[in-house]
């Protein structure tokens, strides 16, 4: 039999998820992974995948991982490599002064985060590029040479350029990294107007240096890793997940390596756009919460929604990224927002006397204080816990006992002591605060984007999602909520069933009554053919090739622009279409439009997606309509605010609910790697494909 | 009553409703000074004008905005209804200078107003005598720039169309200015809109309960605070080296009294108003009472009136940081605002020493510069540069950052040659320029462009060219400021820090601000430290041994020759 295999490589586990082409069966491996080398992990699992006697070729690889994150916070004992940085003569400060802000106000000692390439590697270049493109001053050989020269002595391994104004004219870009390829042997080169050809000089040099800092790095891990995997598995095509949900072959990912920074959190959203689609929804609300994080994303038309503006490195403040607190990279991203709310986030009381809800995490170790392993701050876990969520004796089937005497110990003593809380309202109160930020990420990523949440449907997954699934809902307003079948191992399952997709972008710079359509037709066409020779050296057909064309507009004057997607080809006539949906995507972002305004059309974009074979999940044997009868495993009181007081639910045990099975809540259902709590007002139901789909009800209990 | 989780669910909310706010007006408006720069804030206040919540955003705005609100709606009372906003720039009302614009709304639920919301955001033009509307000559607020009194401007939802055209009228880049009023408003509903789902979603006795509560909250732990100083009267004083008008240094001195919770700021012994344009309105002087407060404290106190409550404030009418109309203010906002905190800071030193850095660049290097270009479009231009922060107990101070009462972004100078007739030649950080100490202070910035269109007009509205900011606990001062124009003809006139000038095309003018001040004794600081900062171009050979007696030989410690040196200073000092 043949698999597609996907490996995700955390800071903890190395998961690996193979897919049966032909008979859609999933297998699951967790191995722990190996700080020290990562591609020793990552044999492991594939060591005990092919163990497996029924496993017989593996069709395809693809990888999630963490180490540029990792490698830019200085974390797992990477070191960065000796890395220069050229400039035009006068700025080669803009990388360190940055937007000149400080990333919190009241904080007389808040630090900024340290320049990747420090000041005496940051050389100077007489030349200039004027703001419409045309050469001011040609760029000076001789100084040229001096750099050079600095750059073998100090043994510099890797290059950033980066110039004003070359997202316009990148000539002397070009000829800077025409000579230093030619004259410094084994140099990784990266230069702005490949790296992000778009205007604003301090995001542009950034994303430049953070790719030129990654490249030898990443090189180095790709390099490891596919020697390892070749020789375990033989030679089989090895693909890498980017940030922004789509997959590329190794090599791109070592002349990119800004493109996967983000690549494992992607992996969830892309699960979601996949599942969206099976079941015929195109609008998705992905909601991932785990053990220290929860995270939100949306699909919309069955896309991930992605983003352009992200900072490695930066801090998370009510779900955004605080500016000025991490190193910008200009790339799209699928648009996540982040809060501190798991299983493991810690509650406390604080000197004010105010519950709290993290940001700080027990983590595995000790975990929550119901785990037995010491922890003796009490957890969303623990809150559950006590008033009947969880099975209160154990978890993962019974693989993992827990005890309930040191949940309702830890919050006796931490929150109802110190508040004179009842145990009940003390947890109600923790499971309440740790939602209430949820609902905040989930409204950011809808709302505040232009999205009507009652547009979409829920996925709840995640080991804790499951559980906290129905009120966010409820508050949002969305009816449906899908918890797929292994909702532990859902992000894992991304990797198998992602496209192949490469971004570009291009700025255009032109208002509306004076724009060149047939100009801007063809920078859509140069990236189409570009996108389209990568996907071939990729394997990709031909016909299998998806484009899809995007614009950036706002109105002129304003800076911050509205991403809307352009029909093909572009004509006098589909551009008032373009103008047209623009219009009404700023009424619903900021309540109002200009029409009579003139508006500006910023950066072409372009993503080439190359669509691979989707996986299918196998049905389950259909039975007969109108709902089958399944008894409870047992019954066990359960505390629901609604009725102020605990309500007995049943519970049952998920594996052994047919298609078809409905029950409606409040109700218990447990599996193997997550607890599904259907609240009041809302019904569960079993779909073909196992999936429990809870609707809202509404009407009481 | 309200529990405590709803109440955290609510304070959570305000917040975030603040924040997002203040997103709707970046992302809607038409300035730089604004989309990019971010010169505006948000804030939301009770039905009582009570500060509730506010977002992260411009300390002076921030601080002033409750009297602002307080003043500006007075004359309303009983006539709001729903979709009316009210605006006004009239500083002594809304506590800052001109060109900040206020609106107001109030948010109705049913036939009740429940709370308001309000922004404030930096026009980079409000008319007056200078593009950019801040005269360093100005005599008299007249000279600065239309005053609008409060005004009904949004009845019902739409805007009042005979005063936006008195305001258009009397503006550089009207079209700009309505722009961005929109976006004012556009940030306005996003608030009511969000207050009003809280509203709904948990019911209006628990919404007003939660909000005293919230208040309650931050007292209490501001109070925990202010426990902790010892109690006593602590007194400091600093200086403005100018006022626009009059060169002559003006005092600003505080007495800070602390008794068990409460605490004092007492500004008796200031120096009168001055002529010039350096006068703080008491919003002004307010902000920064309340920013420093802040800072030396606990900065994660959520922010709201509850903090301010254990304060009491005596400013003199009549002086410096409590001038009577119609006194110039534009700079005050903006310059002695940031010389306040630096008075502030040099008293607490003296109460919690380890909690207080030395002194930053204090100004804001307020430059505008605008005219008429070859198109014959009128252009106008504003922005405020970066400089060095205070060293501090046990970190360097930042280099190039904006320092206590501001945080604005730089615009990006691919932004303005694309908008501006400008051409920039450096913008880098300024070596020798941060104060010696064993914790360095940051260093100042040099900013420089060329003027590529016929003659403009360049305002400068700046401080500590003349008086340095002053090292702590042995730390020595940061370098001063500096502002020259480089003519065509290779010839350098200096200028002064706060001017009006014409540049000519082809002229290049030059900012460098000044450095944060050191903080300990230079020559107990790492000497790996001082090599970094010399390989890293920040620090001369000549500094490193003046300064910190550290020797380098080409790119090496001399480690012996260093503890000789060190030895010799500790003998005589």
């Amino acid at each position: 039999m043949s698999f597609r295999v996907g490996i995700d490589v955390g800071g903890t586990f190395t998961d690996l998820v193979a897919l049966n082409s032909e008979t859609g069966e999933i297998i699951n491996i967790k191995v722990p992974t190996v700080t020290k080398k990562i591609s020793r992990g990552v044999a492991n699992a594939l060591n005990e995948f092919l163990g497996f006697k029924r496993v017989r070729r593996i069709t395809l690889l693809i990888h999630a991982t963490t180490i540029a994150t990792n490698a830019i916070l200085g974390q797992l004992g990477l070191e960065l490599p000796k890395a220069g940085f050229i400039t035009t003569k006068g700025f080669r400060d803009v990388i360190e002064i940055g937007r000149q802000n400080r990333p919190e106000l009241y904080n007389l000692f808040v630090q900024k985060p340290r320049p990747l390439i420090p000041r005496r590697y940051r050389f100077e270049v007489s030349e200039r590029i004027g703001a419409k493109g045309e050469v001011i001053e040609p760029l000076k050989k001789s100084e040229l040479d001096q750099v050079i020269l600095k750059i073998k002595r100090e043994g510099i391994s890797t290059v950033a350029i980066g110039l004003l104004n070359s997202y316009i004219n990148p000539k002397h870009e070009v000829d800077i990294e025409r000579e230093i390829r030619r004259r410094v042997n084994g140099v990784f080169v990266s230069a702005s107007y490949k790296v992000s050809p778009e205007y604003r000089e301090y995001e542009r040099f950034s994303s430049t240096v953070v790719n030129a800092v990654l490249m030898p790095i990443v090189s180095v891990y790709m390099e490891e890793l596919i020697g390892e995997v070749k020789e375990i598995a033989g030679e089989i095509s090895f693909y890498v997940m980017q940030s922004n949900g789509g997959m590329a072959s190794a090599l791109s990912i070592c002349e990119r390596p800004i493109s996967m920074i983000e690549s494992g959190p992607a992996a969830g959203v892309v699960a979601s756009a996949y599942y969206g689609e099976l079941l015929g929804l195109k609008n998705i609300l992905s909601f991932d919460m785990g053990g220290t994080t929860a995270k939100a994303g949306i699909v919309i038309e069955n896309r991930p929604m992605l983003t352009h503006e992200y900072e490695v490195g930066g801090r998370v403040h009510k779900g955004r990224i605080v500016k000025g607190s991490g190193y910008p990279v200009r790339f799209p991203f699928i648009d996540l927002a982040e809060c501190s709310a798991g299983g493991g986030t810690i509650a406390w009381i604080d000197e004010g006397g105010a519950l709290r809800v993290g940001p700080v995490s027990a983590g595995a170790d000790p975990g929550p204080a119901c785990y037995g392993k010491g922890g003796e701050n009490p957890t969303v876990t623990d809150a559950n816990l006590v008033i009947g969520r969880l099975n209160p004796n154990y978890l993962l089937g019974g693989k993992m006992k827990i005890h309930r005497e040191l949940a309702e110990r830890a919050l006796k003593e931490k929150i109802c002591a110190e508040t004179g809380l009842s145990m009940e309202k003390a947890a109600m109160g923790i499971i309440k605060i740790a939602n209430s930020e949820m609902a905040k990420i989930l409204r950011i990523v809808s709302v505040e984007r232009g999205y009507d949440p009652r547009i979409f449907n829920m996925i709840a997954f995640g080991g804790a999602g499951p559980m906290h699934a129905c009120p966010l809902a409820e508050e949002l307003g969305i009816s449906r909520i899908i918890v797929p079948l292994n909702p532990g191992l859902f992000s894992a399952l991304g990797l198998l069933t992602s496209n192949l997709s490469h971004s570009f972008s291009r700025a255009i710079m032109e208002k509306a009554h004076e724009i060149d359509v047939e100009r801007v037709e063809e920078v859509f066409e140069g990236m189409e053919s570009k996108g389209k020779e990568i996907l071939v050296r990729e394997g990709v057909q031909e016909g299998e090739i998806i484009y899809l064309r995007e614009m950036d507009v706002r109105y002129v004057g304003q800076s911050y622009e509205l991403t809307v997607t352009v029909p093909k080809p572009l004509t006098q006539g589909t551009l008032e279409l373009v103008k047209e949906m623009f219009h009404e995507k700023h009424r619903s972002v900021y309540g109002y439009s200009v029409r009579g305004e003139d508006v500006e059309f910023v950066n072409a974009r372009l993503t080439a997606i190359g669509k691979l074979g989707k996986p299918k999940l196998m049905e389950k044997e259909a039975k007969k309509p109108g709902g089958i009868n399944v008894s409870p495993e047992t019954i066990r009181p359960v505390f629901f605010e609604e009725a102020d007081g605990y309500i007995d639910c049943p519970v049952y045990l998920r594996e052994k609910l047919p298609n078809g099975f409905m029950v409606s809540g409040p109700a218990i259902l447990e599996q193997y790697d997550t607890t599904t709590v259907v609240y009041p007002k809302w019904d569960a139901e079993i779909d073909k494909y196992g999936n429990v789909i809870l609707k809202f009800r509404g009407n009481g209990f | 009553m309200v529990d405590l989780v709803t109440v955290e669910v609510i304070k959570g909310g305000l917040i975030y409703t603040a924040e997002e706010m203040g997103i709707a007006l970046r992302n809607s408006s038409y300035s730089h000074n604004i989309k990019e720069r971010m010169d505006h804030s948000c804030a939301i206040f009770d039905s009582d004008k009570r500060l509730i919540a506010q977002a992260e955003h411009i300390p002076v705005h921030l601080g002033s905005m409750g009297l602002a609100v307080k003043q500006g709606l007075s004359v309303f009372e009983g006539e709001l209804q729903r979709g009316d906003m009210i605006l006004f720039n009239d500083p002594y009302i809304s506590g800052t200078h001109l060109p900040d614009i206020t609106l107001i709304a109030p948010v109705f639920y049913r036939d009740e107003v429940i709370a308001y919301v309000a922004n404030k955001a930096h026009h980079s033009d409000v008319g007056g005598k200078v593009p950019g509307s801040l005269a360093g000559d100005a005599t008299e607020l007249f000279q600065e720039g239309i005053i609008i009194p409060p005004v009904k401007f949004v009845k019902k939802g739409v805007f009042d169309r005979e005063i936006l055209e008195i305001i258009k009228f009397n503006v550089r880049v009207p079209d700009i200015r309505v722009g961005d009023l929109r976006a004012q408003a556009a940030a306005n509903n996003v608030g009511i809109n969000r207050i009003l789902g809280l509203v709904e979603k948990y019911g209006l006795k628990n919404f007003k309960e939660s909000t005293q509560k919230i208040m309650d909250y931050s007292e209490r732990r501001m109070r925990n605070e202010i426990r902790k100083m010892p109690e006593g009267v602590y007194t400091a004083e600093d200086y403005l080296e100018s006022t626009g008008v009059e060169e002559k240094i003006v005092k600003i001195k505080v007495r800070i009294t602390i008794n068990g919770s409460e605490i004092n700021f007492d500004y008796t012994g200031t120096d009168p108003q001055v002529r010039g344009p350096l006068n703080a309105p008491l919003g002004v002087t307010m902000s920064g009472v309340y920013y420093t407060l802040m800072a030396v404290t606990d900065p994660t106190i959520p922010v709201n009136d509850g903090c301010y409550r254990p304060v009491e404030l005596y400013v003199p009418r009549g002086c410096l940081m409590n001038p009577v109309k119609p006194a110039p203010v534009a700079g005050g906002n903006v310059e002695t605002s940031q010389r306040n905190v630096d008075v502030l800071l040099k008293a607490f030193s003296k109460v919690i020493p380890g909690k207080v850095c030395a002194g930053s660049q204090g100004t804001m290097n307020n430059i505008c510069v605008g005219g008429i270009d070859e198109e014959n479009r009128p252009w106008a231009f504003y922005e405020t540069l970066a400089g060095g922060m205070g060293g501090r107990p046990g970190l360097d101070g930042l280099d190039g950052v904006h320092v206590h009462m501001t945080n604005t972004m730089n615009t990006p100078i691919e932004a303005l040659e694309k908008s501006y007739p400008l051409r920039f030649i450096s913008y880098r950080l300024r070596d020798n320029s941060g104060g010696p100490g064993k914790w360095r202070g940051g260093c100042g910035v040099e900013r420089s462009w060329k003027l590529i269109s016929p003659s403009a007009t360049l305002s400068i509205l700046a401080e500590r060219t003349k008086i340095p900011p002053w090292g702590l606990n042995g730390g020595e001062p940061g370098a001063k400021g500096e502002f020259y124009i480089v003519k065509r003809s290779g010839e350098r006139v200096k200028l002064k820090s706060k001017c009006t000038v014409t540049i000519e095309k082809g002229d290049t003018f030059v900012a460098r601000t000044p450095g944060g001040g050191g903080y300990g004794n230079p020559f107990e600081r790492n000497p790996e430290k001082v090599l970094r900062d010399f390989l890293n171009g920040l620090v001369s050979k000549e500094s490193a041994r003046k300064h910190y007696g550290v020797v380098v030989r080409g790119n090496e410690l001399d480690k012996e020759e260093t503890m000789k040196l060190r030895q010799v200073k500790v003998l005589n000092p």
